[in-house]
Order: structure tokens, then C-alpha cells, then sequence
């Protein structure tokens, strides 16, 4: 036994004496607090995954039988659809509405201002019933050539199907979302910039185009693409039109067979799927602007980089 | 259409409500004078020069750039405001040099530089690039055309802004402080290159806090002081031999 306490007691001086003090590391201390954390979430998950897997209302079989269901599928591409056209209309409005918000002319700052109030300040829902409904305030518009009589009136009854009515909702919707967004990076836009192109004698177009619009993207593109993943999960409220969108495809099926859990977890799966998808691309395009971003406004900068004149440091 | 550099303004005046940021100036800036304008912070040398610049607007009084009426024209009872083209027009023969630089992030050096005669006088965008990279040499700053502003240390922003300034090919350049916002090591070269530019002729009007170069390249030195123009004249006169109270007291402080 003595020559091993004699080695117990040996190695651990020899091995301090071996490391330099200045190379140690620092190690922190772990409270009770942090153990029993870690204990409380362990029996959570552990209990979580111990019902999701005992428990047979579940019915995986069934989630697994439907995930790829020809309803299903369909229902996702109408999914998908919806939200790049609600995004592609919402977003050429929503520049407009900017636009016409940072007019200097006040009917038409007011007007904007109107819009975006009054389709932030109503929940999206409502106004989706109410444009599938908008036959009930306009039976018929004219379209027709002004001045010149020829015109064709329209049954808006049939124009407004329940997929018309899902994309002008969204749209509208989303438009006034986005406006106030864009507006945003219009402000960020520093106020001396615009006096540059001021002094240049820049029309207001190409200051908007050339100056304004590039230094505002940073800001505006990476909350425009919270606002995709964001609409991709708002289009299962056109559900309620009817419109056979993810959600709808799945309360078709669920409706005739009544299996309504695992239907609606077939439904949550691709959504969470989808969204995990779209938020790849986002945080690479977060991470590109916002480097971009500490390139404009960072003046420290200044003393790190001493930039070469081209070519000249070849070697 | 061809301006004759000069800047004349009679009585100018502008408030911000009850606040007077200019109560009445005069002033007559001859074809290739240099005009240093000193004055302690708030005094309405800046106000003056965006006013100059129709950055902002003067609420009475004649302000004529070039010959003509700014931003205006003169009828028997009001000054009616020019188009928009006019008015563009008669930015471009006026540079602005900002304290602040105020270069376009998005674009290289080259790019501001060709971003007034390309964007706004429709030059062709070869053309423009080559007379780009030779005001850039001008400057100093041969083979930093490829370079974006935050790649640029100060000094060298302020000196694009300035070839970004000339390539519209003013008659009257109008500098707001611009080496305030600089190291001290670097305002040499900014104030080297604006000396080189009054030895070619060019009007210039210069709001600046260096008091050796308004005694060294001024013609005239405007003392300012809450919005008037306290004392004028050469600069021997108002720096070297003050007469007025107030400018010897800044200049106590500032020398």
C-alpha cells in the first residue's frame, strides 16, 4: 500500500509541478441550482417521450399512413403557393404603401397611414371572411373603358372564390406589414445620405432607387423573411374559407374518419418541416446583412484596415 | 446656363420658430475667392452654408448662387419656387462637402465619385469612370477606386467626398467643417488638397474651425455669432487684429 499512497500522493504535485501556472485553466464552480435544473428538465423530457410513445391515441401508424397522402401533399403545395403569391402581391403594395407613407404630400401620407391602421388594427381572420363576403357590399363591379361606354359587369359572386378571397386577405394584409417594415429601413437610412444625393442634384426617383432602397435592404430583407416564415403558418387560417389549404386538407380527411389527433399532427409536422426549411435560408441571409450592416456603421474599423493600393501586395 | 462662381446674399434671414439660427446676412463671395466662415458651434456658419447649398430654406432676404436667384425666382411681390429640374440644375454647380463625409456605403469610391455625373447628368459610365479615377489621383487616392468607404480611413473618405464634389464640375464649393469629424493626423491631407483647389481658382467657402488654414488661404474670414456676421475681412485683419469684442474673445479661446 505505501509505495502506491506514495504514487497517489506523487503524481498529482508531479503533474502541477509539470504544468506552467500560467497555462492552467479556469474551471467554474456548479451550483445545486444548475444540477437540479438539470434533473428537472430530464424528467420532463423523459416524461414527454414517455407519453408520446405509451400513449396509443396517438396513433403514429395513422400520422405515418397520411404524411405522404396525395390530400395532404396537395394540400401543402396550396400551402406553399398561397404564401409566395400572398408575399409577391403584399410586398409590391407594401413598397408602395412605403413609398407613398414617406411622401412629403400629406393626403398621401394620410391615405397610407389609413391603410396600414386599419389592416394592423383588425385581425386578419375577420378581414378574410369579410372579402369572401364582399359581394354582399358590391354585387357587381363594371369593368369597362372609361368615357367610352364599352363595359362588362362582373358578378362578384363568382369572381370571389374562396382562393381569390384567401389571396387579396393575405395580400392586403400582409402589405400593411411590410410597409411599415420597408418604412423602417427608410429611416435607418442615415439623414445624410439623402442630403448627398440632395447636393448632387439627384431626382427624387434615383435618390429612392440608388441610394435609399440599397442602404435600407439590411434592415428590411431579413424581417422580410420572418414575415415569409410567419405567413407560411398564417395561411391555415383561410381554412375557414374552405380553401383546401394544408390544415383544410387534413379536417377533410379527419371529418370522414374522425382520427383528428394524428391528422392535425401530420399537419403540424410539415409546418414545423417547412418552417425549419425557411429558416436556414433566413439566418444566412440575417447573418449576410447584418455583416454588411456593421461593415456600413462600424468606424472602428478605420484603424484595423490600411487598405493597399491594388496589386500591391502580390507577394 | 454657365455660372459665374460667385455667391451674393442680401439680408438673409431664418428661424426655427422663435429661434433666429440667421438674422440678417450679407454677403458678397467674388469668382475665386476663398471665404472662411469661423464661429463657435451654434453661431449658423452650417445653417448658412446648407442654406447656400438650398439644403435648407431661407425664410426672407436675396441669396443669389452663380448670378442666379437659388432655388427661386423673383417676381414683383414673392419669390416663386423653381421645377425640380431647375433646381437639380443648379445643385450641380455647387459642391457640398460634409462634415460627416456622407459617401454612399453601397457604392466604392470610384462609384461616389461617378455617381453624380452618371446618375444625374447622364454621362456615360465609361467616360465617367476614367474622369472618376483621375479626380481620385487628384486626390491622392490612385488605386483606391475599388474600395468601399468603410475600407477608407477618414481622410481619405473627406477626399472622395471632395473628388465626388468636383466631378459635377462646380463653380462654388461649399465646405461644412469638413475636418471636424477627423483624427487630427489625418486633417492635414484633407486641408493639403483643399489649399490645391483654391490655387486653381475655385470659389470656396469654408466653414472650419482651422484657424491656420483660414490664415493661411483665405481671402476673407467671416466671424459668426449667434446668426450674424460679427466682424469681415481679410484674415490679418479679423484674426491677426480683431476690433470686435466678441470675435477677440473667441479667438482667446479657440488660439
Amino acid at each position: 500500500m505505501a509505495p502506491d499512497v506514495g504514487v497517489l500522493n506523487k503524481s498529482p504535485s508531479e503533474e502541477a509541478k509539470a504544468m506552467d501556472a500560467t497555462d492552467k485553466p479556469r474551471l467554474h464552480r456548479r451550483g445545486p441550482l444548475e444540477y437540479a435544473a438539470w434533473a428537472a428538465c430530464v424528467l420532463v423530457g423523459a416524461g414527454l417521450a414517455h407519453t408520446l410513445v405509451t400513449n396509443e391515441n396517438y396513433q403514429w401508424n395513422v400520422v405515418g399512413q397520411y404524411f405522404t397522402a396525395p390530400t395532404i401533399l396537395q394540400g401543402l403545395r396550396l400551402t406553399i403557393v398561397l404564401t409566395f403569391l400572398a408575399m409577391f402581391f403584399g410586398t409590391i403594395l407594401g413598397m408602395v404603401i412605403a413609398v407613398m407613407r414617406a411622401s412629403t404630400i400629406r393626403p398621401v401620407q394620410l391615405l397610407a397611414s389609413g391603410y396600414i391602421t386599419f389592416f394592423r388594427g383588425t385581425p386578419v381572420l375577420v378581414q378574410l371572411i369579410f372579402w369572401f363576403n364582399i359581394a354582399a357590399l358590391y354585387p357587381n363591379i363594371a369593368v369597362g373603358i372609361p368615357f367610352t361606354g364599352i363595359s362588362q359587369a362582373v358578378d362578384v359572386n363568382v369572381l370571389m372564390s374562396a382562393t381569390t378571397a384567401a389571396i387579396i386577405g393575405l395580400s392586403l394584409n400582409e402589405a400593411a406589414y411590410l410597409a411599415e417594415i420597408i418604412r423602417g429601413g427608410f429611416a435607418s437610412v442615415d439623414k445624410g445620405q439623402i442630403e448627398a444625393a440632395d447636393s448632387l442634384g439627384m431626382s427624387a426617383r434615383k435618390k429612392l432607387f440608388r441610394v435609399i432602397i440599397p442602404q435600407a435592404m439590411p434592415t428590411v430583407v431579413p424581417a422580410t423573411g420572418n414575415q415569409v416564415i410567419g405567413m407560411f403558418k398564417e395561411t391555415s387560417l383561410v381554412s375557414v374559407l374552405g380553401v383546401a389549404e394544408l390544415l383544410q386538407s387534413t379536417q377533410l380527411i379527419y371529418a370522414r374518419t374522425y382520427q383528428v389527433i394524428p391528422l392535425l399532427i401530420v399537419a403540424c409536422l410539415w409546418y414545423l418541416i417547412m418552417t425549419l426549411a425557411l429558416s436556414y435560408p433566413q439566418s444566412l441571409i440575417e447573418k449576410r446583412y447584418s455583416l454588411v450592416r456593421s461593415r456600413v456603421s462600424n468606424e472602428a474599423n478605420e484603424a484595423l484596415v490600411d487598405p493597399v493600393p491594388m496589386g500591391g501586395e502580390a507577394r | 446656363m454657365n455660372g459665374d462662381g460667385t455667391v451674393y446674399a442680401r439680408k438673409l434671414r431664418k428661424s426655427y420658430g422663435d429661434r433666429v439660427v440667421l438674422g440678417s446676412i450679407d454677403l458678397d463671395v467674388r469668382c475665386g475667392e476663398i471665404v472662411c466662415i469661423i464661429g463657435p458651434s451654434g453661431s449658423g456658419k452650417s445653417t448658412l452654408l446648407r442654406c447656400i447649398d438650398g439644403l435648407e430654406e431661407v425664410d426672407r432676404g436675396i441669396l443669389r448662387v452663380n448670378g442666379e436667384d437659388l432655388g427661386f425666382v423673383e417676381t414683383d411681390t414673392a419669390y416663386r419656387a423653381r421645377n425640380r429640374k431647375e433646381v437639380a440644375m443648379q445643385r450641380t454647380r455647387m459642391g457640398m462637402v460634409f462634415q460627416q463625409f456622407n459617401l454612399f456605403p453601397n457604392m466604392t469610391a470610384r462609384e461616389n465619385v461617378m455617381a453624380g455625373p452618371v446618375l444625374v447628368k447622364g454621362a456615360a459610365k465609361k467616360a465617367a469612370a476614367s474622369r472618376a479615377d483621375s479626380l481620385l489621383a487628384d486626390v491622392g487616392l490612385a488605386g483606391h477606386g475599388d474600395h468601399y468607404p468603410w475600407q477608407l480611413s477618414g481622410g481619405q473618405k473627406q477626399r472622395v467626398a471632395i473628388a465626388r464634389a468636383l466631378a459635377m464640375d462646380p463653380n462654388v464649393m461649399l465646405f461644412d467643417e469638413p475636418t471636424s469629424a477627423l483624427d487630427p493626423e489625418r486633417v492635414g491631407e484633407v486641408l493639403a488638397v483643399m489649399k490645391g483647389l483654391a490655387e486653381r481658382g475655385m470659389t470656396m467657402l469654408v466653414a472650419t474651425h482651422e484657424m491656420g488654414f483660414a490664415k493661411e488661404v483665405a481671402d476673407t474670414v467671416i466671424f459668426m455669432d449667434g446668426g450674424v456676421v460679427v466682424e469681415q475681412g481679410p484674415p490679418a485683419e479679423v484674426l491677426g487684429n480683431p476690433k470686435e469684442p466678441r470675435t477677440q474673445k473667441f479667438l482667446a479661446q479657440v488660439l
